[in-house]
């Protein structure tokens, strides 16, 4: 049960009465007897919360800073009407912040025997899945004075899913790519190793194109056309790992990588080829295999959806023979991983030959610009003893890539905004010199 | 996470006909309260068993049944071993006069009629014990408390010389007097003196004379071992074959004109205490009703967030707590060389230049610093000082400033 401000009113108004006319105990026993009796009948006629019946609908993704709308369905099978306060009970991050108080609570009225909606509007500030909470309603009786108060469980998820920041380098690199595939009309030799046709030479086309055996057969000189490869398997391999978990600006390094990885699957999905998805730290946390080009994405978002930085160290030899087993022919292995130096050189570097000896692998990193922040200080003894560090640092990174470039690796280290571009155009260099 | 394509959250979005309700059932109260109720229970038994079984008294400071540390009752069990007569009165006035001793630890408890009848009995000897100025006034006409020049009348107990004439304290030597410090008067005689009054003054009354003391504490259980606290003790209470112990009532209302001050409750009409109490009343209920929260409170599973320069900064820390000027200005140098490099033209070699190509193309491109200058600059000796270091971070900044634009 629950008081309402009129009850404490009337007890105050109530000071008048025994003030004036009954100035003894008896008249606060009178008074507050009568009180009490407005409350005890408001409380038997108000509707009862136990017997409310409840559905939801509504949304269940909702891409992370967008809206979600939940449908709270409330049916009311007691002859008494319910004039309720209700509220729908959603963690803290589910609300864009500061309107939790007023977003979550509804104000009901619903007649004997019938059903209302109440909407309550999401805004998910946080990746991952949101799990309704109670609902609470507190239903006031006629007077006003009192109200009966209980919660129902009513569940309901919505999901929220990356955001994809860099989808807009999408269409600039989709250009890129036809640019490629020979769409737009370049008249050079067309880049890539896959053998496309045969046309007739015009002037400027390299002669080493020339295909003398076919222009013997015809009247004219042939050149072969060659278009980028299609059918190539790619392999995202995100590192939930300890080293993920580095907050990098106001995020931590794995929505970085996963909105790289996001734009790599776009990239790669349209240019034909297939991608599969992995996610492992000490075990295997998500993986997507054998998807359609159209389900691709979606299925990608969503198996991200609930990924989060785990604290451990990643087992890189698990990692490792995973990402092998998900990758029989030759693959694109794309490693979105850190760059320190004690996890690569004891971990991942004695492995690497597993990899690149029948795959291409790309390592990319996301790089801290604070780093570079840190690095310009001078002025200050402690600006300068900064600076070192951070030089120092960069010199440690610098280091480990050269090694992982002397195995064949091709490495990329940017700062969160620029490393979903950087990867998609080191996918399309790698596409364009047919290493696929 | 499975290895299946995650589905989205199923949800049929019409109103379900099963009971959701988390309101507890009398079965899961019950369950919920049991433990809260046996506790209760035992907590109340034992506190009947405790009341019944443990007859606590506990007495007033000085009073002579008192076991406790501020009792006295081994004064009184001396006393009676000597062959004193001890009897404890609640009324002071009912006592026969005659040799005997009549000691008030409370005067100022007494009423003004109790403080003259007390005066009229004619007692051998009189011990008042920190009475204030009414029973002064009364019982030991002439002296008076020693506020004389505006300070307190008050010192705290500790050792004492006795340093009078009087012959119990004298006997005694120092005790542990202060408290209350009192003026002789003209026919008084003041002992223990404490800054400019006396704790112990000893005055001819009507019937014998009147001893009054500063403080009792010299007479409690504790005290009693110390200095000479027994002897003045005994001296001051034994001197007379009978001796009669007041027990003030402390629970007695104090006499008029103590409470001289009106509150504030004092001038509302006597009615309107009631509305005041009724007042009180909706104050509860108004408490009632913003303290209940419509559920609880939900709270959020929040993640580990570490950000992913501490490490670096860490390491700053440690360079300028080691004083590590050396390696700061290795680091710093080196990565001037890295950025020069490409800037000059100058290859790498496993990541670094070759320090005599790299300090000779410098030298040519500025014609103003000698290949000398800038070996020494890009691979001198480390610096001494903190200021050095400071003067080398942006001599190297100069440099490559110079590179870029010669």
């Amino acid at each position: 049960m629950a008081l309402t401000g009129r009850t404490a009113l009337l007890a105050a108004l109530g000071a008048l009465v025994v003030g004036l006319l009954l100035p003894s105990a008896a008249g606060i026993w009178l008074v507050t007897g009568a009180v009490l009796l407005a409350v005890a009948v408001d409380l038997v006629l108000a509707a009862p919360v136990r017997d409310l019946r409840f559905g939801r609908g509504g949304t269940t993704t909702v891409r992370l800073g967008e809206p979600a709308t939940v449908e709270l369905t409330v049916t009311n099978p007691s002859g008494r009407p319910l004039r309720a306060l209700l509220r729908d009970a959603w963690a803290p991050s589910a609300w864009r912040p500061g309107t939790a108080g007023t977003a979550s609570r509804h104000a009901l009225t619903v007649p004997g025997g019938e059903r209302r909606r109440a909407v309550t509007v999401l805004t998910p500030s946080r990746r991952g899945d949101h799990h309704a909470h109670r609902v609470t309603v507190r239903s006031f009786g006629p007077l006003g004075l009192a109200a009966r108060q209980g919660s129902h469980l009513v569940p309901w998820t919505v999901r929220a899913l990356p955001p994809f920041a860099s989808r807009k380098h999408l269409p600039s690199r989709l250009a890129r790519l036809r640019e490629l595939d020979g769409r737009t009309s370049v008249l050079t030799r067309g880049q890539g190793t896959e053998f496309d046709s045969l046309r007739e030479y015009l002037p400027g086309d390299d002669v080493r194109s020339i295909d003398w055996r076919a222009s013997a057969r015809r009247n004219t000189v042939a050149v072969r056309t060659w278009r980028p490869e299609r059918d190539r398997h790619i392999l995202v391999v995100l590192d939930t790992g300890r080293t993920s978990a580095g907050r990098v600006g106001d995020a931590p390094r794995l929505d970085a990588a996963l909105d790289a990885a996001l734009l790599l699957t776009a990239l790669a999905t349209r240019a034909g080829d297939r991608v599969d998805l992995l996610a492992h730290d000490l075990h295997k946390r998500a993986a997507v295999a054998g998807c359609s080009a159209h389900e691709v994405l979606p299925a990608f978002t969503n198996a991200m959806a609930g990924l989060e930085p785990a604290l451990h160290e990643t087992d890189l030899r698990a990692l490792v023979s995973t990402a092998l087993k998900m990758a029989p022919q030759r693959s694109l292995i794309v490693l979105l991983t850190g760059l320190d130096a004690a996890p690569v050189e004891d971990g991942l570097r004695p492995l690497l030959p597993l990899l690149t000896k029948r795959h291409e692998v790309v390592l990319a990193s996301v790089a801290d610009p604070r780093l570079d922040v840190l690095a310009a200080g001078r002025g200050t003894v402690e600006a300068v003893y900064g600076a070192a560090a951070a030089e120092q640092t960069r010199a440690d990174r610098r280091a480990t890539a050269d090694r992982l470039t002397r195995h064949g690796v091709t490495v990329l280290d940017a700062p969160p905004a620029q490393i979903a571009p950087v990867l998609a155009d080191a996918y399309l260099a790698l596409k364009a010199a047919g290493r696929l | 996470m499975t290895d299946t394509v995650l589905a989205p959250p199923s949800g049929t979005g019409t109103p379900s006909t099963a009971p959701t309700s988390l309101a507890p059932t009398p079965r899961g109260l019950w369950r919920r309260a049991r433990w809260y109720l046996a506790f209760l229970v035992a907590l109340l038994i034992g506190a009947v068993a405790v009341t019944a079984l443990g007859q606590d008294h506990s007495y007033p400071p000085l009073d002579p049944r008192s076991y406790d540390r501020d009792g006295a009752h081994a004064v009184v069990a001396l006393l009676e071993r000597q062959g004193v007569t001890a009897e404890f009165t609640a009324d002071p006035t009912g006592s026969p006069a005659g040799p005997d001793t009549l000691v008030l630890p409370e005067p100022d408890l007494l009423s003004p009629t109790q403080l003259r009848a007390v005066a009229a009995a004619r007692h051998r000897r009189l011990v008042l014990i920190a009475p204030g100025p009414a029973a002064l006034t009364a019982l030991a006409p002439g002296i008076r408390l020693s506020d004389e020049d505006g300070g307190l009348p008050y010192a705290s107990v500790h050792s004492t010389p006795a340093d009078c004439p009087v012959i119990e304290a004298a006997r005694a030597g120092s005790a542990q007097l202060g408290g209350m410090l009192y003026t002789s008067g003209s026919r008084g005689e003041g002992c223990y003196p404490r800054g400019h009054g006396y704790s112990l003054v000893s005055t001819p009354g009507a019937g014998g004379d009147v001893i009054v003391l500063g403080t009792g504490a010299f007479l409690h259980n504790e005290q009693l071992p110390k200095d000479g606290d027994a002897s003045l003790a005994l001296g001051l209470l034994g001197s007379q074959p009978r001796l009669t112990w007041h027990l003030p009532d402390y629970s007695a209302p104090l006499p008029d004109g103590v409470r001289a001050r009106k509150t504030f409750g004092d001038y509302i009409p006597n009615g309107w205490h009631w509305a005041y109490y009724q007042l009180v009343v909706a104050a509860v209920l108004a408490a009632l009703w913003r303290g209940r929260r419509l559920g609880p409170v939900v709270s959020e599973d929040l993640p580990v967030v570490v950000r992913a320069s501490e490490t670096t900064e860490g390491r700053a820390r440690l360079y300028r707590r080691a004083k590590a000027r050396g390696r700061a200005a290795e680091a710093l140098r080196r990565a001037a060389g890295h950025r020069l490099a490409p800037a000059l033209g100058v290859p790498l070699q496993a990541g670094v230049p070759d320090p005599d190509a790299l300090c000779a193309a410098a030298a040519a491109r500025l014609p103003d610093r000698p290949v000398g200058d800038v070996r020494a600059l890009l691979y001198g000796p480390p610096p001494t000082d903190d200021t050095a270091l400071l003067r080398l971070a942006d001599d190297l900044d100069t440099l490559e400033r110079q590179v870029r634009n010669p």
